[in-house]
């Protein structure tokens, strides 16, 4: 029995062990310092998910990938999924990712022509 | 595992999850959570009995309402985890907590199959009286669950966090 018993621990502490190295990979950390980004939409608001994403290219031409607020809470600020088109110029405020090399923000407020969507509430 | 990943966003239960409204994801975090709490609580009570406590409620009698409650938590917290995750899977590719937690999971599912094979564990279910080592044996098994799960669950919270 205890040499059953030592296999068996053997097999959960291996199988534990043998889990995957850490990676390092941040997505939450938006601490990147504020950020506006003016750019064309390329990818429209999507409000399926944890949170409502899109994407929009910049002057430079790069592309970036934009976090808005959960689905209902996106939705309530206004920015469904077909209220901006996709080619449409817009800006947007919010957080970029901590790594420079990120290009990723999440934002809290998206203007679009005459409208504005605050999807968190604005800060003063 | 990223090849993984990406089939998963991609495919056809995705596609079909992503058409069904704003409060789908919410709805589906929803159900994991209701999953998870029935998968605890079951497991916790089981375990706690397997590690000496309340000896005066024979193991037979506690397993009867815990372990079909803990199958069906774990089934909707599976079902609910993996239709999450199929939203936007690739996101969490290199996410520590996530690599931690799937295979936590499976060493759990091993431990179940483990456990309910050990001669301690079919004599205390039958209701029969416990022979030699039996009592150490499950209160081992009882506190291996109890450390896997707690894993998984701390795991599990910490994904969004990373």
């Amino acid at each position: 029995m205890k040499i059953q018993w030592f296999g068996y621990f053997s097999l959960i502490l291996a199988l534990i062990v043998s889990g995957q190295a850490l990676a390092h990979h941040g997505w939450s950390g938006n601490t990147g310092g504020d950020i506006e980004i003016t750019g064309e939409v390329i990818s429209g608001v999507s409000l399926a998910g944890a949170h409502g994403t899109m994407q929009i290219r910049d002057a430079d031409g790069q592309v970036w990938n934009i976090t808005l607020a959960p689905g209902p809470r996106t939705h309530r600020a206004g920015l469904r999924d077909d209220t901006i088109p996709e080619g449409a110029e817009v800006t947007v405020h919010g957080e970029r990712h901590e790594d420079p090399d990120v290009y990723e923000a999440k934002v809290r407020r998206v203007i679009w022509e005459d409208q504005v969507f605050d999807v968190y509430p604005p800060r003063n | 595992m990223y090849e993984f990943m990406a089939w998963l966003e991609a495919s056809a239960l995705a596609e079909a999850l992503r058409g069904l409204g704003i409060w789908t994801y919410g709805i589906l975090n929803l159900a994991h959570i209701l999953g998870i709490a029935t998968l605890f609580g079951a497991i916790f009570l089981l375990d706690l009995r397997l590690m000496g406590l309340w000896r005066d409620i024979p193991v037979a009698v506690m397993a009867r309402p815990t372990v079909p409650l803990a199958a069906i938590g774990f089934v909707l917290a599976v079902t609910s985890g993996i239709m999450m995750l199929s939203f936007n899977t690739t996101e969490y590719h290199g996410n520590p907590f996530f690599y931690i937690k799937i295979p936590v999971v499976l060493v759990g599912m091993v431990n179940v199959a483990v456990i309910s094979r050990l001669p301690a564990w079919r004599r205390a279910v039958a209701g029969e009286d416990s022979q030699g080592n039996d009592r150490g044996v499950l209160a081992v098994a009882g506190a291996a669950s109890l450390l896997i799960w707690l894993t998984v669950i701390v795991c599990g919270r910490m994904i969004g966090y990373w």
